[in-house]
């Protein structure tokens, strides 16, 4: 009776008394099952869901650009802090929209060129953090047991062996200045077998991923809809 | 007209898909209540991230950048709730952001949940700073002045009058910063956070080939890759929690697909075989 006063959205007694968190719960099952209704084959509930999910989702990343960013960022110092200036730059962003007209197109290549630029500065810094550290790491690896690094193993000189092999082959893959010919076409195969191998794991790990999406879901129905505690309590 | 019938490899490649999905289904469901928590060896990114934070001293700040939703929650509720639980045993303070709006719900009520009750409370304790869009303007402010570029949390409070946050001025008073996300943004924090933060990385499985490059650089300090590597953290904390359930859940539905391929490869080839045998 408790389990089932508690898996209701209504209660038991008194059906006018709604608990609001339960039923909730429950659209978010009848969501769920009209989504996974398209394994038994296509139908017009799941044709309703997913028009519906897709508008919601638009819908409700609105309330937080509206209240956390546009308030937040742009109205209050406007109309609180008194920073007047700030009126100019959602109406300047607007103007990307002029791209839909053909006779005023070129007024969005002016917010498209501050873009552009905006990016390619930002881009100077991301590629001297993201890049260079690793050139830098690559560069700095042990090919060889000396003095000069007495922490290094002959199976770390291995790894190191394999990663430079790997490395240097995908590069070569990936050299297309030139026809690929001989000792330089034998490099760049090895390194479509590397690359192969690396989107091999890759997609094992997408399996992986797209497993983890059904048990999600799955462990809602019967965590927080059946009120079953997963892994034995 | 009599038939003719199918052989048994014939019918076992015809099978109905849907059958295969209802096994997957029947699967899961055993294996997510039955009370299993198999022993996991711990990968070296997992023991790193765990000797990261055993490095923290009480009252270090640490950043969560949090931009999960529901479709990876079987993969990143686990690894946030350890993530927190294990910076609450450091007594270490935290701060959470989102940039995606869906996430910054998620995440805010787990944070509440996971400190409930273990003497860690919002404001003093831990905040959660909201929804950002874009997370490269976003560092970029934080790194100059971080109260002025966040201006309110998650529950309108100024950040400048939180205490948690008593007295920070950048993203440089930080120590740490924790990327727990199904996106590419840790190359964002990589890129623009400052030098002398530790960047901690928890990606999806199908985030986690390309980072082991940020990882073999020393870019990223460890990693937590999805459910499975949020089981092996879950034991270096000896603590019950998600990731056991999801990750054996994920090892045995890796078992069935793998036996449905070496079983529909088989039927194939004796099809064939006995198809030749005929002609």
């Amino acid at each position: 009776m408790d389990w089932l006063q508690e898996f209701l959205p209504i209660n038991s007694l008194n059906p006018l008394i709604i608990n609001w968190d339960r039923l909730g719960i429950w659209i978010g099952v009848l969501c769920t099952l009209a989504i996974y209704s398209l394994l038994y084959r296509e139908n017009p509930i799941y044709r309703f869901f997913e028009h519906m999910y897709i508008g919601l989702a638009a819908g409700y990343s609105l309330g937080p650009l509206g209240v956390d960013i546009l308030y937040r960022y742009w109205i209050e110092p406007i109309w609180i802090q008194g920073y007047w200036a700030w009126a100019f730059v959602v109406p300047y962003g607007m103007y990307l929209y002029f791209i839909f007209s053909e006779r005023y197109g070129w007024i969005s290549r002016i917010v498209i060129g501050t873009l552009i630029g905006a990016s390619a500065g930002l881009f100077f810094q991301e590629f001297s953090s993201r890049y260079l550290p690793q050139l830098n790491s690559t560069l700095q690896k042990p090919l060889w047991i000396s003095d000069a690094n007495p922490d290094v193993t002959i199976w770390t000189v291995m790894v190191n062996f394999l990663f430079i092999t790997i490395l240097l082959s995908v590069l070569t893959y990936f050299t297309f200045s030139y026809e690929q010919r001989g000792a330089v076409k034998r490099v760049a195969i090895l390194g479509r077998w590397f690359l192969m191998i690396g989107l091999g794991a890759i997609f094992g790990n997408t399996v992986m991923a797209r497993m983890a999406l059904m048990i999600g879901r799955i462990y809602y129905l019967l965590n927080d809809w059946l009120l079953i505690r997963v892994g034995g309590g | 007209m009599q038939a003719r019938t199918q052989s048994v490899w014939q019918r076992m490649l015809s099978v109905d898909r849907r059958w295969l999905y209802l096994i997957l289904f029947v699967n899961i469901v055993i294996f997510l209540l039955a009370p299993l928590r198999m022993p996991a060896s711990i990968s070296p990114p997992v023991q790193k991230f765990y000797d990261e934070i055993e490095k923290l001293q009480p009252g270090d700040l640490v950043m969560i950048s949090s931009n999960w939703s529901a479709s990876t929650l079987a993969e990143n509720q686990p690894q946030l709730e350890a993530v927190i639980t294990h910076l609450m045993r450091k007594q270490a303070r935290f701060t959470m952001i989102s940039i995606e709006a869906q996430s910054r719900d998620i995440s805010y009520r787990l944070a509440e949940r996971v400190t409930k009750d273990k003497g860690y409370s919002y404001g003093e304790n831990w905040a959660h700073f909201g929804f950002v869009p874009n997370l490269t303007v976003a560092i970029k402010g934080m790194v100059t002045d971080l109260p002025n570029t966040v201006k309110q949390d998650v529950r309108g409070i100024e950040v400048a009058k939180l205490p948690v946050v008593q007295g920070v001025k950048s993203l440089s008073d930080y120590k740490m910063v924790i990327d727990v996300t199904p996106t590419g943004s840790v190359p964002i924090w990589i890129s623009y956070s400052p030098k002398n933060l530790t960047i901690l990385y928890c990606p999806t499985s199908v985030m986690a080939a390309e980072a082991y490059t940020y990882l073999d650089s020393g870019q990223i300090k460890g990693m937590i890759t999805g459910a499975k590597g949020a089981q092996e953290y879950e034991q270096l904390l000896g603590i019950k929690g998600l990731g056991a359930p999801f990750a054996n859940t994920i090892s045995f539905s890796h078992l069935l697909i793998i036996a449905f391929i070496l079983l529909g490869n088989f039927a194939m080839l004796m099809n064939r075989l006995q198809a030749r045998r005929e002609a």
